[in-house]
């Protein structure tokens, strides 16, 4: 190349791209993987290296980097480099990813068959790694489920079973600076409303698709939801912090830890916090119940993925393998206070003692559901944004119960066509 | 003499080539896309199809009630932030540019906020605002200011007006560090002329100094303008634009937009902020020229 200008050129957009390619590695035999998680924090990412560590060394000639981007733009961040198609081998999926990154031919279905770690996960886990179209794109880690965190020196003997109790002993807490429930108006919030609204609607909801009936009317349009949503602008504006209608998940924690509220619904995860808070007169239970004695939660969770366009499926398979087995599985959900995806954990102490017993009573009571919610419908991502924002219109007095449901019903109505 | 320009203009344009690569590859070609984009079916959950829709976007933006407040709350946020931001700035920028001992400490403790990022600032703010565990309520209590705790992020009223404080308590140091480098641009004959004419202090700064920053106020202040604008980091954390909307501006809008996967619409907020800025500019340029014209 004669022309310095050309040859410059050429050397330059070299330069920018030799930077950007995936899968490259130091020596021709080296496979490098690139794994990026989602729910960062800096104990979890430290616990996943470790895992990567003992990957590593049972698998020689294998490196995994993994990125780690911050919390609350890692999913934005995973779906711009998913639309790349390049630089990713293995992914965090959460549930509500699942089915747009799937839908949008982002991620390799997993081999389920010849892998003897399948039949050690739970039916859940199971279950919900082939919930999207029935194909395992995902292997859960490790699950998310709400449970009541009640304080013992707070006066109460005994937990409240449905929501009218909690907002009864909510009040009884109630007085100066203390208050009875840590009550989540910020980012969230809506998602308590609407398990208040499923427990009122009782057997007439369709748990496989938990937004709507069993009669194809959405949960939002019965008189129930009415009843549900204005006891819970009560249990609002009566037992709750004025603040808490912009708090978020770490409020909510701080308010139960620090001796502000009483109450508390949250992911398993809390207890590791709340043991280590130093508060000591606290138990669980089952989340409160409707009136006519059922309660309604979706578990969370997320799993590892592989993406479509890995360039080494078969060691990026091999990962994501390697952290669904037991001894990975169980010690990613004792580091994260998870419900575990093994068979294996439930013979672990840890499991079935002290705060995780309110997970097993939930468990062998039938009138507990795990329900499935509309994640895969297109308007969902819209819903979670809108959706909180109504409950802070509606708790700070801009919006009627009315309004709210009205226009949630028009909303999950219309995507009902969407879907069908 | 013409192989010497022409060698030269090459290497000229070989130096330059990297950067304009680069800003061609980072800004325009995201820039398009994006104004692309607005015209588009461009859902996250299902982008195998992406039909164009043509302005279906915009009328659905325009049509949201949202919208028009997040507008209006937009003005309030920019128009106060900026006033505040910059006589405070104006005054510390005064005060710094006169010699006193550890000067060059205090310029770099006062500038400090301007090297964080936006969002940690307002990730701070917020737990120094929280009604129950916040240090404002604590100092207020202990300083017999208030009775009881005040709900700052809670109450519509008081979120945008602790949303501005911290935007002001950020903003303060760009004006100071920007006016304190006219200032020092100032001549010191014009002043030692005026002082000869026995012009007072406040006739100084009147006729001497405004005069002759001028140019670089109308020019910081069109900058800050943009940029408190298109800063949605600080209210994203402190308030996601709660409570019910009190606290969204319009690019906070922007951001829920895409949050709900749907990018065709966020193209589309995206464009209306670039025609709302160039239309603001246009019109601000040919002002201040006016100003500087009569």
């Amino acid at each position: 190349m004669r022309n310095p200008v050309l040859a410059a050129t050429a050397a330059v957009v070299t330069l920018m791209f030799a930077g950007c390619g995936s899968g490259s590695s130091g020596s021709p035999d080296e496979i490098r993987l690139r794994m990026i998680e989602s729910l960062t924090g800096p104990e979890r990412t430290k616990l996943i290296k470790s895992l990567i560590a003992d990957f590593e060394r049972a698998n020689p000639g294998v490196t995994v980097e993994l990125i780690s981007p911050p919390l609350d733009s890692a999913d934005q961040k995973i779906t711009q480099i998913l639309q790349t198609k390049k630089g990713l081998d293995v992914l965090e999926v959460r549930d509500h990813t699942a089915k747009s990154f799937s839908n949008n031919g982002w991620l390799a279905e997993l081999p389920t068959t010849g892998w003897p770690g399948w039949q050690d996960l739970t039916e859940l886990a199971q279950k919900k790694a082939v919930e999207v179209g029935g194909k395992a794109y995902l292997i859960p880690y490790g699950f998310y489920q709400r449970t009541l965190f009640y304080r013992t020196d707070f006066g109460m003997t005994a937990p409240p079973a449905t929501w009218q109790e909690l907002y009864e002993a909510g009040r009884k807490m109630t007085s100066g600076d203390r208050y009875g429930y840590s009550f989540r108006g910020g980012k969230g919030g809506a998602d308590y409303a609407v398990m208040m609204i499923s427990a009122y609607n009782g057997d007439a909801l369709n748990p496989e698709k938990s937004f709507y009936l069993k009669d194809k009317r959405t949960i939002f349009s019965t008189p129930e939801a009415t009843q549900a949503l204005d006891l819970f602008v009560k249990i609002f504006k009566e037992t709750s912090p004025p603040d808490s209608v912009s708090w978020g998940y770490p409020e909510m924690v701080q308010g139960f830890t620090s001796g502000v509220t009483g109450m508390l619904i949250q992911d398993p995860e809390v207890i590791k916090t709340v043991e280590e808070s130093g508060v000591t007169a606290w138990s669980t239970a089952p989340i409160p119940k409707g009136p006519t004695g059922y309660a309604y939660q979706p578990v969370g969770y997320a799993g590892w993925g592989v993406t479509s366009f890995s360039e080494h499926p078969k060691e990026a398979v091999k990962l994501v393998q390697f952290l669904s087995e037991a001894k990975q599985s169980i010690a990613f959900a004792k580091g994260n206070s998870l419900i575990p995806i093994s068979r294996q954990a439930q013979s672990d102490p840890q499991f079935s003692q002290g705060a995780w017993k309110a997970y097993l009573q939930a468990q062998q009571d039938p009138k507990q559901v795990i329900t499935i919610r509309p994640v895969d419908y297109p308007g969902w991502s819209q819903f979670l944004v809108d959706s909180d924002r109504d409950i802070q219109a509606l708790i700070t007095g801009k919006k009627t119960t009315a309004e709210v449901l009205k226009a949630w019903d028009t909303f999950w109505v219309d995507q009902a066509k969407k879907v069908s | 003499m013409r192989t010497f320009t022409v060698r030269r203009a090459r290497f000229i344009a070989l130096c330059l080539l990297p950067g304009v690569v680069f800003v061609v590859l980072f800004t325009y070609y995201p820039m398009v896309r994006g104004a692309v984009i607005a015209f588009q079916r461009y859902n996250l959950f299902d982008l195998t199809s992406t039909p164009f829709t043509g302005l279906e976007n915009f009328r659905a933006v325009l049509a949201e009630d949202r919208f028009w407040t997040a507008l209006r709350n937009t003005g309030t946020w920019v128009a106060v932030s900026l006033f505040f931001q910059f006589f405070l700035g104006f005054g510390l920028a005064l005060l710094l540019r006169r010699h006193f001992r550890g000067r060059g400490l205090y310029q770099a403790w006062v500038f400090f906020p301007w090297a964080m990022s936006g969002f940690l600032i307002g990730l701070l703010w917020r737990w120094m605002f929280n009604g129950q565990f916040g240090v404002v309520n604590d100092l207020l209590l202990k300083a017999g200011l208030i009775e009881e705790r005040i709900g700052f992020l809670a109450s519509p009223g008081w979120a945008m007006t602790s949303v501005i404080v911290a935007n002001i308590w950020y903003g303060v140091t760009f004006f100071a560090i920007m006016i304190m480098a006219a200032l020092q641009s100032v001549p010191g004959e014009l002043y030692e002329a005026a002082a000869v004419d026995g012009a007072s202090r406040l006739r100084r700064f009147w006729h001497v100094t405004l005069p002759h920053i001028r140019p670089t106020l109308a020019l910081i202040v069109l900058l800050r303008i943009i940029w408190i604008l298109n800063f949605p980091d600080l209210i994203y954390a402190m308030t996601g634009g709660g409570p019910a909307g009190s606290t969204d501006i319009i690019t906070t809008f922007l951001i829920q937009q895409v949050i709900g996967g749907d990018y065709g619409r966020a193209g589309a907020v995206g464009l209306l902020i670039l025609a709302l800025l160039l239309a603001f500019s246009i019109f601000y340029l040919n002002a201040t020229r006016f100003e500087k014209a009569r």
